[in-house]
């Protein structure tokens, strides 16, 4: 099994100390690339593709792997043994913050911390719990889903008009982000939105620092909260964002976030 | 013509463009938005206009793709096209529609601009190429499972007619074995002076039923080499009409009995053909036998040759039972004839024709059937490629079978001794019989240590050795006769159930000086035992 080749693992910065990102649904690491220059000075920076996004092994899909996100936790866990000495900063995004958290529940000794960016244990509400959707808008978004993969068809890239004020992007990057097996799409997104890890929450003991939107119709503010409730060693900052990827609309406040929070840890 | 002012009118052409437009702020805040986009979602410019985001008129999953893909997409690329979202209206329908998106910054300020198409039939017609796609995938799977299976079922066939051919060969193989003793009973009665009238009839019944089965066993045997590829050809230049003489020879008595009138037309030059004898024999006696035994009593034969194309046709026609249209197709395939429909005293196994349509195979002929039905006789056609004329005349043709030697006593016989060796205890006494009644003197034994023990005292002159011996081999048996003082000049004889050329070999090098396939043939056997006499005298 090549992992580097299975997640596409590429690995910059110079540190001490190991960075691991794991981008979530919908799209693939390069949604990491206004962060990553932040931390790459003083950090050693993982980052990768979840196996079915992104550049990774689309044949190393396998439905039964995937059909929960312990399948990705463990994949977490080879790419730590491969790619990391010591303990980790781990930093999750969405979905990914989540399968970070199951591999602090199998390996609490390889991090140092976690830091999720608009987490959310459970998409479907739930009796008193609030996730934000009921489960036809989980069908409703598969349908989202299906409809623009057929447009995305893996023979036809989209094409992309011009944004004078934008500078251009790569080929290879047009080509990639946001886009993969429509299948594998649709099964990500089943996996993803119907998971249900709240029962989980309470055993990570790995120090969290939980970046939630002020307004994210994936993570609502009651769902950051719910998670600070129930995660144990967690901090919780809401940060001025419309949307679920403050990263990339927020870059300085999600870094100023992480970097207090990284502060406060080695004092 | 000019066109009216009114259609000039700009702001004319933005409020009722064929598409909605709109322009939002960063977070999605709608600032702009034409009268057609007001329309299609069924709210006013004031309930839209900095009261409402974009992907406020989202359904959910659209709500999450904005979040998950056009954001990202925004922010990374500055534009998003063709993406599919519906649209809530305010009566909470839903609407497909189609969305463009274009991210402009001005200073500081960055602004979205989005040109949104209702995609209705678009939709429609995804959907349908969809479940065709999907419909497809099924149709594909279920083929794939079809195949699948049917894939299996050959490999099972195969293999049950893998089984059948090994059945039958050894079926064949054992069958033979009680004939060879059984025949040997015959010949030695037939040596015998009976007088007794019901003896003699039965004697005659024994002899016809016996050559009949005889018959049937060798057919099966052959077809089962067939099958398996065991058959090689002596091939000769052969003229075919002196092939269907000899055919016609061997069925004169069949057709005889039947009282049926054999009308023979040769063909007017020679022909011929590249083949071996003897399976040519019995591809022309298969089918005259065939007819004989399926055309009522005093009907017609007719056995014809012809050139045809490059080719030897030859035909045999009858005014016999005919076959119906439905088995024409099968009538070459063993066991054809169990079909109940046929008269049973008439069927059989159809072995016959099975090993006619192998052996012509073999000559890389064909055989074709004929018939215009029930009652209607039959033709048999074979073509066989034809050979231009050997220049030297008088080539063609198999040599003339020698002079049968008369089954007589001939002088110094008796001073001939036999051993002969089987552990078919019935074959090897009868054998013995008949070598005695011939006049030899022989001694028979049921395995080989016991006939290598009493060969110092018998010093034979031959020895017959059965191959599938119990304590050794008959080819060890063989090879221990060659290494005694006794057994350096004796004759010997290999009686084997297999007559491939790979058995000759294998007897000629244990040291065999003959091979003969039982049941064996005394006369042979006797003319041979004879030849060595005469050569031994000549020799000494």
């Amino acid at each position: 099994m090549n992992i580097q080749k299975r997640n596409n693992v590429r690995v910059t910065g110079n540190g001490e100390v190991t960075m691991v990102f794991a981008h979530g649904f919908g799209c693939d690491q390069n949604m990491w690339r206004l962060l990553v220059p932040d931390f790459a000075p003083r950090f050693r920076v993982i980052t990768f593709d979840l196996v079915g996004s992104g550049n990774s092994d689309l044949s190393a899909y396998s439905q039964t792997k995937y059909g929960s996100l312990q399948g990705y936790a463990d994949d977490l866990l080879e790419i730590l043994d491969q790619y990391a000495s010591g303990p980790v900063i781990f930093v999750g995004h969405s979905v990914s913050a989540m399968i970070g958290l199951l591999a602090t529940i199998a390996a609490p000794e390889r991090f140092l911390a976690q830091l999720m960016i608009g987490p959310s244990p459970c998409y479907v509400n739930d009796g008193d719990y609030v996730g934000g959707f009921e489960p036809e808008d989980i069908e409703d978004l598969l349908d989202t889903v299906d409809s623009n993969y057929l447009g995305w068809s893996s023979s036809i890239a989209p094409v992309i008009m011009g944004a004078p004020e934008q500078p251009a992007l790569s080929i290879e990057l047009t080509n990639s982000f946001c886009r993969t097996d429509p299948e594998i799409a649709k099964h990500f997104a089943r996996v993803t939105f119907l998971s249900d890890h709240r029962a989980d929450l309470g055993k990570s003991q790995v120090p969290a620092l939980i970046i939630q939107c002020s307004d994210d119709v994936i993570a609502p503010v009651t769902v950051g909260e719910y998670m600070h409730r129930a995660l144990p060693r967690s901090s919780l900052v809401v940060i001025d964002n419309v949307g679920h990827c403050p990263h990339l609309s927020s870059p300085s406040a999600s870094t100023a976030a992480m970097e207090a929070f990284l502060a406060s840890m080695e004092r | 013509m000019e066109p009216p002012p009114s259609t000039l009118d700009e702001r004319r052409l933005y409020e009722h463009a064929a598409c909605g437009l709109v322009l939002t702020d960063q977070k999605g805040t709608i600032l702009r938005c034409n009268a057609t986009f007001c329309a299609w979602v069924g709210r006013t410019a004031d309930e839209l206009v900095g009261m409402l985001r974009i992907q406020d008129l989202f359904t959910m999953g659209g709500r999450v793709f904005h979040h998950t893909h056009i954001l990202p997409l925004l922010q990374m690329q500055g534009s998003v096209s063709e993406v599919q979202i519906e649209l809530r209206h305010a009566d909470r329908s839903t609407l497909p529609a189609l969305i463009n998106i274009f991210r402009r910054k001005e200073g500081d300020v960055i602004f979205d601009e989005l040109a949104v198409l209702i995609a209705s039939d678009r939709r429609a017609y995804e959907r349908e190429l969809l479940l065709a796609r999907r419909n497809a995938e099924a149709s594909l799977q279920a083929l794939a499972k079809t195949q699948k299976a049917l894939q299996e079922h050959r490999d099972e066939l195969r293999r049950a007619d893998r089984k059948k051919d090994e059945f039958l060969a050894t079926l064949a193989h054992e069958l033979r074995n009680p004939l060879a003793p059984m025949r040997n009973v015959l010949e030695v009665l037939k040596l015998k002076a009976l007088e007794d009238p019901q003896l003699i009839q039965a004697r005659a019944v024994f002899e016809r039923q016996m050559q009949q089965m005889a018959h049937l066993v060798d057919d099966l045997m052959d077809v089962s080499r067939i099958t398996q590829g065991r058959v090689e050809l002596r091939r000769e230049r052969l003229d075919i009409a002196v092939m269907m003489g000899r055919a016609v020879e061997a069925c004169a008595a069949l057709i005889d009995a039947g009282a049926h009138q054999l009308r023979l037309t040769l063909p007017a030059q020679p022909l011929i053909v590249d083949a071996d004898a003897t399976r040519l024999t019995q591809i022309l006696t298969n089918l005259l036998n065939n007819a004989a035994k399926y055309t009522p009593e005093g009907g017609s034969i007719w056995l014809e040759a012809e050139e045809d194309n490059g080719q030897v046709a030859v035909r045999v026609r009858d005014s016999g039972i005919g076959i119906p249209a439905d088995h024409l197709v099968n009538v070459f395939n063993m066991f054809s004839q169990l079909e109940p429909a046929l008269v049973r005293s008439q069927g059989g196994l159809g072995i016959g024709l099975a090993l006619v349509k192998g052996l012509v195979a073999l000559h890389g002929g064909v055989v074709e059937v004929f018939s215009e039905g029930a009652g209607m006789g039959s033709e048999f056609v074979v073509r066989l490629p034809l050979v231009a004329p050997d220049l030297d005349a008088g080539g063609a043709g198999p040599a003339a079978p020698e002079a049968e030697a008369a089954v007589a006593l001939a002088p110094g016989d008796e001073q001939q001794r036999v051993l002969v060796v089987d552990d078919n205890r019935d074959a090897a006494d009868v054998l013995a019989m008949a070598l005695e009644l011939l006049g030899f003197t022989v001694m028979q034994h049921y395995d080989g240590a016991s006939a290598l023990a009493a060969g110092p005292g018998l010093l034979p002159h031959v020895a017959i050795l059965d191959i599938g011996l119990p304590d050794m081999d008959g080819y060890a048996v063989a090879r221990a006769i060659r290494e005694q003082p006794w057994g350096r000049d004796v004759l010997l004889v290999a009686a084997t159930g297999w007559g491939q050329q790979r058995d000759k070999d294998a007897a000629a090098t244990a040291g065999f000086d003959v091979h003969m396939v039982k049941p064996l043939d005394f006369e042979v056997l006797g003319k041979i035992i004879r030849q060595r006499r005469d050569a031994g005298r000549a020799g000494s």
